[in-house]
């Protein structure tokens, strides 16, 4: 069948080449031999014991009723066996978790919550950036710019999500769609585990009420997003933010964390568009501070999250992307980082002239050594080698410390 | 022969290749340096800045200019952009230094804890405030009461974090810098990245002065990193 997708997407697939099939079974049996074979290494472990301790936490605590919470967990389960819906389900485990702790963090007990703070990020936000900077943006306001702010923070904030992930999985290489659910999950997951043990205020708190105590009883406020509302007659973003899971749940900037993880992505995927790419963020940044949800700081906080995390899993989950390829069935392998043939201060075996001066063989000249000292010979093989770059080096100008 | 004065770090936190780590210590100061950035955006909305504001905004700006070529190189590096690169950055914890002093002693004088009417009465506030739809007004609030008080943050606690986070974000800065200082001096001892001064002078006959000037800067730091880490 010559339909579009054949004509755009396969027409550059390799023949007999399989790396980018989708599996289609719904046979259980195949994923419990799976998991027979399957043998974890410790981060494997690390990683599963961390996610199902979460999880175990969030089916104790959820206050939903008991058989509710069986029955998603089983339902889960299901998702889990089935190869064909265990291809994503399982592999957007992170992204379930964050989900699913999100979604209880409003009912923990107050008693048992951390102290809200309220004087911390703007004393953090002046002592390291100078001054708040979002008073800075919101010090005036109107309509054309909220537009402008609302459009990355209250609507594509949303979405985007989505078509990152959609854009990955068809045009990126295979399986980077489930480097991107690990990462994306894990940025949340640990912003929101800090966003409920260290609670603070964001700007519009201190706008609105100073710096005065605040206590768990407060409802959220939408903000600068309240002036959407008004602009559009509806009242969606007041209610949505009086009602938030985690009002206090300032730092980090989650909204930052998140535009940062897809802006890391397809700068991977597509670094021709990098500059598009940044620019979303530092408009996204903009934004949540001129609506007066978030300090300077949380957003460096999710950001710098969404950096590490991104640069841990690009060395060890991700693939490795072929600019020149148009979409996932166009690869012929999966390549993957080697973290040590990439280190460019590593000696190249094979090129002489790079190999390190502390593998070299420099005793003879420095004199240092505590052995008894040999003349040099012409017919030292590799030690004349050595001597050989060891005097070109010095007379450039380099020595061994 | 000379010995460097410092003992600098081999690996990252003793397991991570030093590369990773230049592309870490890279990428956040390059996020936290677009703060310049936005300060510098108060021209726009009105909002009054000091003297010292303005240094540490443009200051950023530059910084950030000069860090970003170090993301794009870290695979291929070169000598000349990271000696660039590491003194400005040792130069830069100095100035971070001095920022932090000087606008801690801003925040705990200017801007008083206490003093609430001051924080109150700013334009972003009315801004907010004139909508109606403060959760206060619309009745939302409970009234703090003596019971709820626990669920604050004590003064203590409150100094505390923002002297831990303000610590903590200067020792990282310094340790930051001694992975800078480590990976360059690799790179001096690495004969793959050697300096060919002659064919450095080649290269910028015929450029424009800006970037002349550029090159004569990248060649003092490359100088004086030879000197201080060689």
């Amino acid at each position: 069948m010559a339909n579009p997708f054949s004509r755009w997407f396969l027409s550059e697939r390799p023949p007999n080449c399989h790396v980018a099939d989708l599996e289609t079974s719904l046979d259980p049996q195949q994923t419990l031999l799976k998991v027979q074979k399957y043998r974890p290494a410790l981060s494997d472990w690390v990683h599963y014991i961390f996610l199902g301790s979460i999880m175990l936490f969030v089916f104790i605590t959820n206050p939903a009723p008991w058989i509710f919470k069986i029955l998603s967990y089983c339902f889960l389960g299901t998702l889990f066996i089935i190869p064909a819906t265990s291809q994503f389900f399982f592999n957007a485990l992170p992204i379930l978790t964050w989900l699913a702790l999100y979604f209880t963090s409003s009912s923990f007990p107050d008693d048992r919550r951390p102290p809200i703070t309220v004087k911390v990020l703007p004393a953090v936000e002046t002592i390291l950036y100078g001054d708040n900077l979002s008073d800075i943006l919101a010090t005036s306001t109107n309509s054309f710019l909220d537009i402008l702010a609302w459009l990355p923070y209250g609507l594509f904030h949303f979405g985007a999500p989505f078509v990152v992930a959609v854009i990955l999985f068809v045009f990126g290489p295979p399986t980077v769609l489930q480097g991107y659910a690990f990462a994306f999950g894990y940025m949340n997951l640990l912003g929101v585990i800090m966003q409920n043990v260290f609670p603070a205020a964001p700007p519009w708190y201190k706008i609105l009420y100073g710096l005065e105590s605040a206590n768990y009883d407060m409802h959220g406020s939408p903000g600068g997003l309240a002036r959407i509302d008004k602009l559009l007659g509806i009242s969606m973003y007041t209610t949505a933010f009086s009602n938030s899971s985690v009002i206090f749940g300032a730092f980090p900037s989650l909204h930052s964390g998140c535009a940062t993880m897809e802006a890391l992505f397809f700068c991977y995927c597509f670094p021709k568009l990098k500059p598009l790419f940044i620019a979303y963020v530092c408009w996204l940044w903009w934004s949540t501070m001129y609506l007066t949800h978030h300090y300077f700081v949380d957003l460096m906080a999710g950001s710098v999250l969404s950096y590490v995390i991104f640069q841990y899993t690009k060395y060890t989950h991700l693939p490795i992307v072929d600019t020149s390829l148009f979409c996932r069935w166009s690869y012929t392998s999966i390549e993957k980082y080697d973290v040590s043939k990439s280190d460019p201060l590593a000696a190249d075996s094979n090129d002489i002239e790079s190999v390190p001066l502390s593998n070299l063989e420099l005793d003879f000249e420095l004199n240092t050594t505590d052995e008894p000292s040999v003349s040099p010979s012409i017919f030292d093989g590799s030690t004349s080698v050595s001597r050989s770059s060891a005097t070109s080096i010095t007379s450039l100008g380099v020595k061994r410390a | 022969m000379r010995t460097s004065f410092l003992t600098l770090p081999k690996s990252f936190l003793g397991f991570m290749p030093l590369y990773l780590a230049v592309e870490i210590v890279l990428g956040i100061s390059i996020l936290n340096k677009c703060s310049g950035a936005y300060g510098i955006l108060a021209l726009f909305t009105g909002h009054p800045l000091d003297f010292m504001q303005w240094v540490a905004y443009l200051w950023s700006v530059f910084t950030l200019i000069v860090f970003s070529q170090g993301l794009y190189l870290i695979h291929k590096p070169n000598l000349l952009v990271f000696s660039q690169i590491c003194i400005l950055y040792t130069v830069d914890t100095i100035f971070t230094c001095f920022f932090t002093l000087w606008f801690t002693t801003q925040w705990f004088t200017l801007e008083n804890p206490t003093d609430f009417g001051s924080i109150a009465n700013s334009t972003a506030d009315t801004a907010l405030r004139t909508n109606g739809l403060s959760p206060i007004m619309a009745g939302k609030l409970t009234a703090r009461s003596a019971d709820k008080s626990g669920q604050s943050a004590t003064e203590n606690y409150e100094y505390s974090i923002t002297i831990f986070i303000t610590l903590a974000s200067l020792i990282f800065r310094f340790y930051f810098n001694l992975i800078l200082g480590s990976f360059v001096q690799e790179l001096l001892h690495h004969p793959k990245y050697l300096v060919d001064r002659d064919d450095v002078e080649q290269d910028l006959k015929n450029k424009p002065i800006w970037k002349r000037l550029w090159a004569k800067s990248q060649k003092s730091c490359y100088r004086l990193c030879k000197n201080l880490l060689e």
